[in-house]
């Protein structure tokens, strides 16, 4: 055999084996050893200025959600005061709260992590100094300490943030939020020349493996199969919402009312691992940007089919009234199965 | 017929002894356009051997390889020009047969165990292509017979498709996924029949090694540090990347740092030119061509030139190898120097 590592820390790396791990963690269970290939760190950010605007955030491993056939789940997220000066700590949400600045802010996202584990904020699609980007491996993991990401949005647009420490697995334990970026003319208009819009609704779709919800936050990291090659979700989440069933039907903002002639701006992420796609119950959309970016030209489509991470800003003229099913399927990365669907809805008045 | 084999007497590589080869034989894919089409020679063994995971595990490959004593996975990049005259030649070392096929080109037909074939083709559309072992399919290209090829549009030397943006330097980014139960069912001369289950994820051959982790910074082992993998420039320095999956996982590719313009997919350039953070590669040959901008970092402030960033697969179980070990998997890093 070649090289087997030994099932523990590697004492000639630089990782840190701060145990950490099941109990703390709230997840519980299958607590492996401790922690291997992290870098924990909470310097000073270089280049550090005032602020426009400030997120602070802490973390909660404890964050129950209850799904339609009454089971809960324990899913791990960011607790915050939104944009406002406050401490952190509160309980999380899942999803973490939402971020929304303005096209130019100068943007402070203050993580503060105790000393029992290790997490990062990536501002994914926000593309800052490599040091405000929240990888691990290339800066440091936060840990015991409140770490300041700087950055100043130079593309309005749809996009998120989420956790990126063993983001196989903290991205999936629900570890993200959305993140909006507005022009200066502000929300109602899309980007700085693009169209505008009355209504607005959030299509986060998300696939959760309950089996992975009892692990701990280092699962894997130092070897051993944990399993995290195999995502096979047994619940389907919208915008934080069990969408399987009718929850986020009629269910603000995620699905939407609008009046014949108002124009809905439809955020859709892709939050799952898995490729997905998106169906507008008759409806045909245009996709004005993806990923932050304005298209070259707006394309008119009535399904988009997703892989992870990306993003879709959707702009919905209906013009007759009724009722119209969001349905998303979330389809297998191998075998092209439909894994399950999640549905929302508009409804024209 | 070698239908079952001693595992000790296959080769036996540890991946440093691969990748050595392919950086040495092509490295960096510096193209200069030539005024008159040539004619390229290259011949491949077909070869097979273990090659050793980041968990340890040793995994059974093929591969189209340069020499009868070594193995190769993926097979050397190659990038040639629109209408050159290319002369592949295989020898088949194994028991089992094979073929080198290009969609759309070349396909060689049945090569029999210990028999040899000499190809001869032309090439006449630009783009970019994977060579692989179409017999026995997916299982022979899973086995690890595939590699990259590109034809370069006549004459230019930074163009994708003749009137596409333009690049300053190129990339190959082969994914692919590896269930090592399907590669041993493979190697007993048996069709898999579990459900595919992927435990590896390479890029270029390679698993990337965190900073720390046994290999980490090896070119010839970690694809972090990888130089047909890292992206290195300068802002200005605009990188063209062929995507290619040799695998069967779809994938969401995903840059930090910069977007991404996207040029082509599977095959087809697109109408317009999207600047795209993830992008779609299919599964089971899928392709795209997008070009890394190396602008710099429009978000940063203080503004800065220079970084690292990752590129990895935002599908993160491609992340992890034996079903842990994240940053174990599929990803590079992109400096800006």
């Amino acid at each position: 055999m070649g090289r087997r590592r030994s099932s523990n820390t590697d004492t000639t790396t630089t990782t840190s084996s701060m145990g950490g791990g099941g109990g703390m963690g709230g997840g519980g269970g299958g607590m492996g050893g401790g922690a291997c290939y992290v870098y924990p760190g909470a310097p000073a950010t270089p280049g550090l200025v005032n602020a426009d605007v400030t997120f602070n955030l802490g973390i909660d491993m404890n964050i129950p959600l209850t799904m339609d056939d009454g089971t809960t789940i324990n899913m791990w997220g960011f607790s915050g005061s939104g944009g406002g000066m406050g401490g952190m700590g509160g309980a999380g949400t899942f999803p973490s709260p939402a971020m929304r600045v303005t096209e130019g802010d100068i943007v402070h996202t203050n993580l503060s992590v105790n000393m029992m584990m290790m997490h990062t904020i990536h501002h994914h699609g926000i593309e800052p100094a490599h040091t405000s980007d929240g990888v691990g491996h290339i800066t440091w993991d936060v840990a015991n300490g409140t770490y300041t990401y700087q950055w100043r949005p130079a593309h309005a647009g749809t996009y998120f943030y989420h956790c990126h420490t063993n983001t196989v697995l903290h991205a999936e334990m629900g570890m993200y939020g959305a993140l909006i970026v507005d022009p200066p003319e502000g929300a109602g208009t899309l980007f700085s020349g693009g169209p505008d819009y009355d209504v607005e609704a959030f299509w986060v779709v998300d696939e959760i493996d309950s089996s992975w919800h009892t692990l701990p936050w280092t699962a894997g990291t130092c070897g051993g199969d944990v399993g995290l090659n195999e995502l096979n979700p047994d619940y389907f989440v919208i915008t934080g919402v069990d969408g399987s069933g009718n929850s986020a039907m009629n269910a603000p903002p995620i699905s939407a009312t609008v009046q014949r002639g108002q124009k809905l701006l439809a955020r859709y992420i892709c939050a799952g691992y898995h490729p997905q796609k998106i169906r507008f119950g008759g409806l045909t959309g245009k996709i004005y940007a993806s990923d932050g970016r304005p298209l070259p030209k707006p394309v008119s489509v009535t399904e988009i089919r997703a892989a992870s991470a990306e993003r879709y800003d959707i702009i919905f003229e209906p013009a007759q009234t009724g009722t119209y099913l969001i349905e998303t399927d979330i389809i297998h990365w191998v075998s092209g199965d439909v894994l399950g669907t999640t549905r929302a809805s508009i409804t024209v008045v | 017929m070698k239908k079952s084999m001693d595992r000790r007497t296959f080769l036996k590589f540890s991946s440093a002894g691969i990748a050595s080869a392919l950086v040495t034989s092509t490295g960096l894919l510096s193209w200069n356009p030539r005024a008159e089409a040539a004619t390229i020679n290259q011949t491949f063994y077909i070869t097979e051997g273990f090659i050793t995971q980041p968990d340890g595990v040793d995994v059974y490959f093929r591969g189209f390889s340069p020499g009868r004593n070594n193995l190769t996975v993926p097979g050397a990049q190659m990038i040639v020009q629109e209408g050159d005259t290319v002369r592949v030649t295989i020898v088949n070392t194994l028991g089992t047969s094979h073929s080198f096929k290009i969609d759309g080109i070349i396909d060689s037909g049945r090569i029999r165990g210990g028999e040899s074939k000499t190809i001869e083709f032309q090439v006449n559309r630009a783009g970019t292509y994977m060579y692989y072992d179409a017999r026995n399919a997916p299982y022979n290209r899973l086995s690890g017979l595939h590699g990259g090829f590109a034809v370069m549009p006549n004459g230019s030397s930074n163009k994708v498709y003749a009137g596409s943006p333009t690049f300053v330097q190129q990339y190959f980014w082969l994914f692919h996924d590896i269930d090592p139960v399907w590669h041993n069912t493979i190697r007993n001369g048996n069709t898999p029949n579990t459900r595919y289950s992927p435990r590896y994820f390479t890029m270029n051959g390679l698993s990337a090694r965190p900073p720390g982790a046994p290999g980490a910074m090896d070119p010839n082992t970690d694809s972090m540090a990888d130089p047909r993998s890292a992206l290195h420039g300068h802002v200005g320095d605009r990188t063209l990347v062929r995507v290619l999956n040799a695998g069967l996982c779809q994938q969401s590719v995903h840059t930090h740092g910069n977007h991404m313009e996207w040029l082509t997919d599977n095959g087809q350039v697109r109408d317009d030119v999207w600047s795209k953070d993830c992008i779609y590669l299919e599964g089971n040959m899928g392709k795209f061509d997008a070009i890394y901008p190396f602008e710099s970092p429009p978000d940063a402030w203080p503004p800065v030139t220079t970084g690292i960033y990752p590129m990895h697969l935002h599908t993160e179980m491609s992340q992890t190898a034996g079903g842990g070990l994240y940053m174990f998997g599929a990803l590079t890093d992109i400096h800006f120097e």
